[in-house]
């Protein structure tokens, strides 16, 4: 691991309750770079972003970010050190407006203002509907939204969890395009079970099975292995 | 404003105007001036489910934990509420050393958490003794404290303070006395906070960081110079606030029983629940098991006999020109009450309908404008996500807490003098505050507003159908109910909404 590493993760052990979930997954995210997190459903990739962002808090190991030790510390201090998360199932704020979903994730104020120029040329949709409550939104609509509201404080580093999850292939389109202008600014740690659109997007990979990490690679490598993608991802 | 207002809050209007029309359906069949009598009483009996409703509501709705300590919250509001308005003498005498249990408690537990955080492992006994002694220690100053140094020299004097009517009559003690007594409960507060700590599994001993340590060390240091201050001001701030109009000092009243109602919420939440978010069954059970030893710790400063308190001049003034004849005129003369189609009202029951509604727009616009009402309506439904955003969700629950406790203790002021200041009115508050949440749906704050309206009316409606029966057309005589069924009314609707919706009303969660 080099030191240009943002994010390390170090065979880090997560429980859920009694189920020992994470059994020593490790990974690094170089700076500036979409990393991709592949892996079956059930492998343990959302508890990974939560052990790191801080909602679970991993039993053993180490999680580093910019080299600072950062597990085990409360969800809301580590959000503040400048990673910014992106739930499953695009978890915005029903009985809240756009407007609000946004001012809720300013750290500082007027973060909103100094970066909303970035977030509405990436996602127009959202100044049109901005004082609609986010529960009206279409899902992608809602999908660009849980994105923005990562972008509004300054964060060094984006965790964004299944984003295509159930939407329209046009929508995802719109969605891949966004992220990859995102990394210009930032950097990502990708899970995404469409295989496709993580191809598209992702410098490399890691992939977890049973909650280890089995494999990693650059990403132009794996979409040439049809026998590791069958063997760990089952798609063809 | 117009269609979109329309169309966003569609369940509301259409609740609201279905509820509207059943109450005038009900109402058709009275003379309008009793009519009136009834939606007035209803009105009033929402309000104060309402204060204890609200803060129910809004609890669950953002961290799951049931309340039920919210009964003992509004009874305490009560106690405290009429002590300052009729006995000043007692809660000036509390007060220095409420403050200075609280400062010690603050430096105790720094303490501790600096010391066990330096120690190595011990070996499981030497815990144990240390916990034990401190403990000890904690209590033995805590009764020197509350209790006074007569308790010493018990054999000597049969007035001891604990318990009975309250000490208006004793003398007051002396300052230098006082200040021991002082001292004793900072010593008992250290004592306290080194339990309370060294109990603790070491793993869960939070990381404190320099900068928030060094505020709480100031907090208690404030907390003990305060103690220390209004120590020899007891007697003048006693005659201060006697020599007040009963106006001022019921205001007085409000303020300080929201306030204690919101320092005890904090404090319920930072030391009780706290603790046991892992464990959210024993976070009811807690909050159950202090309606018991809440009361019994009322029952033991205040006796187990109930006080009526007077309505303030405000509400209360005879003469030839009451009552009054309308709202306009009541503003000059302050009669005890108003003339509704041409039946008297009384008019403090007004006010307690004017205070619910003021509480209910107040809070409504906490949580629409600002940037902490905004972090609630989020937490509500997703606090993980919140606290991902950057935020310290932990420290908006205390808030929550603490404004829902401040909202019942002030609903108990309210009450007072309508319905007298004793033991049980909390319970009943709470049984009709469950039963407003569940029909207007858990977590929803309109939800909790209309649900303790509904409540509010089926009493109302209820008490009046005992009264006087129902005649039915082509019926001789008038079906005569028994009284429970006024009571039963509102369980009966309470299935009856969970038939048809099983989230209560308004209510996103299961």
């Amino acid at each position: 691991m080099s030191t240009t590493d943002l994010l390390q993760v170090e065979t880090i052990h997560t429980f859920i309750g009694q189920f020992h979930i994470l059994e020593g997954v490790s990974l690094s995210v170089p700076r500036g770079s979409i990393t991709a997190l592949l892996g079956r459903n059930g492998a343990g990739k959302t508890t990974t972003l939560k052990s790191i962002i801080g909602l679970l808090s991993p039993r053993e190991g180490r999680v580093l970010f910019g080299g600072q030790t950062i597990n085990g510390r409360p969800a809301y201090e580590i959000a503040a050190l400048g990673i910014g998360y992106v739930p499953e199932h695009r978890a915005v704020f029903r009985d809240l407006t756009v407007e609000e979903n946004l001012k809720l994730a300013e750290r500082r104020k007027g973060d909103l203002a100094r970066h909303a120029d970035l977030i509405f040329d990436l996602f127009p949709d959202l100044k049109r509907f901005i004082k609609l409550p986010g529960g009206q939104l279409s899902g992608g609509q809602q999908q660009m939204l849980a994105i923005a509201r990562a972008l509004v404080p300054e964060n060094q580093l984006l965790l964004i969890d299944e984003p295509s999850e159930g939407l329209a292939p046009v929508i995802i389109e719109g969605i891949v395009l966004a992220l990859r202008r995102l990394a210009a600014h930032t950097t990502v740690l990708l899970v995404e079970q469409n295989f496709k659109m993580a191809s598209d997007l992702a410098d490399q990979y890691f992939i977890l099975d049973d909650g280890q990490t089995v494999n990693a690679g650059r990403m132009a490598d794996l979409v040439n292995d049809a026998a590791l993608i069958s063997k760990y991802l089952g798609v063809a | 404003m117009t269609v979109a207002f329309l169309r966003r809050n569609q369940t509301v209007l259409v609740t609201l105007a279905i509820l509207a029309g059943l109450v005038l359906l009900m109402a058709s069949r009275y003379p309008p001036r009793v009519a009136a009598s009834i939606l007035l009483s209803g009105l009033t009996l929402g309000s104060l489910y309402f204060l204890v409703a609200s803060g129910l509501s809004l609890i669950f709705g953002l961290m799951d934990v049931l309340n039920f300590a919210q009964g003992l919250l509004f009874m305490m509001g009560a106690y405290i509420g009429y002590t300052l308005y009729a006995n000043p003498r007692m809660l000036w005498n509390t007060l220095p050393l409420a403050l200075a249990l609280m400062g010690g408690g603050i430096i105790g537990t720094a303490l501790a958490r600096s010391a066990w955080q330096r120690t190595g492992a011990l070996a499981l006994s030497i815990e144990r003794a240390i916990v034990t002694g401190a403990w000890i220690g904690a209590i033995a100053c805590s009764i020197i404290g509350f209790g006074g140094f007569d308790l010493i020299a018990l054999a000597s004097s049969s007035a001891v303070v604990a318990g009975g009517a309250i000490p208006t009559a004793q003398a007051q003690a002396s300052d230098a006395v006082f200040f021991g007594r002082v001292i004793a409960l900072v010593l008992a507060g250290l004592f306290f906070g080194a339990a309370i700590y060294s109990g603790r599994d070491r793993h869960t001993i939070e990381r404190s960081r320099p900068q928030r340590q060094r505020r709480n060390l100031i907090l208690a240091v404030v907390f003990i110079l305060l103690a220390l201050a209004l120590t020899p001001l007891r007697l003048a701030g006693e005659q201060f606030i006697l020599s007040l109009s009963s106006d001022v000092r019921f205001i007085l009243a409000l303020i300080a029983g929201a306030l204690s109602g919101a320092a005890l919420g904090a404090l319920i939440e930072w030391g009780l629940i706290r603790p046991l978010y892992a464990r959210p069954i024993y976070q009811v059970l807690v909050t159950l098991g202090l309606v018991y030893v809440g009361t019994e710790v009322v029952k033991s400063i205040w006796g187990p006999a109930g006080f009526y308190m007077d309505i303030p001049a405000l509400f209360n003034t005879g003469g030839e020109n009451c009552p009054s004849p309308d709202l306009i005129s009541w503003l000059s003369n302050h009669c005890a009450s108003i003339d509704v189609l041409g039946r008297p009202f009384p008019s403090y029951r007004m006010f307690i309908i004017f205070l619910g509604g003021a509480v209910f727009i107040g809070v409504a616009i906490l949580l629409k404008r600002t940037r902490l009402g905004m972090t609630i309506r989020a937490g509500v439904q997703d606090s993980d996500m919140v606290q991902a955003l950057g935020i310290n969700v932990r420290r908006v629950f205390t808030a929550v807490f603490a404004l829902g406790a401040a909202l019942a203790a002030l609903g108990g002021v309210a009450a007072a003098p309508f319905i007298g200041v004793n033991l049980g009115i909390g319970q009943e508050l709470l049984i009709q505050g469950f039963i407003a949440v569940v029909i207007g749906g858990m977590g929803s704050y309109p939800g909790a507003a209309i649900g303790a309206l509904i409540v509010g009316m089926a009493r109302a409606f209820g008490d009046q159908f005992v009264l006087a029966g129902i005649q039915l057309p082509g019926m001789e005589t008038a079906i005569k109910f028994s009284p429970s069924i006024a009571r039963a009314s509102t369980v009966l609707i309470m299935a009856l909404v969970l038939l048809i919706r099983p989230t209560g009303l308004f209510g996103k969660k299961d």
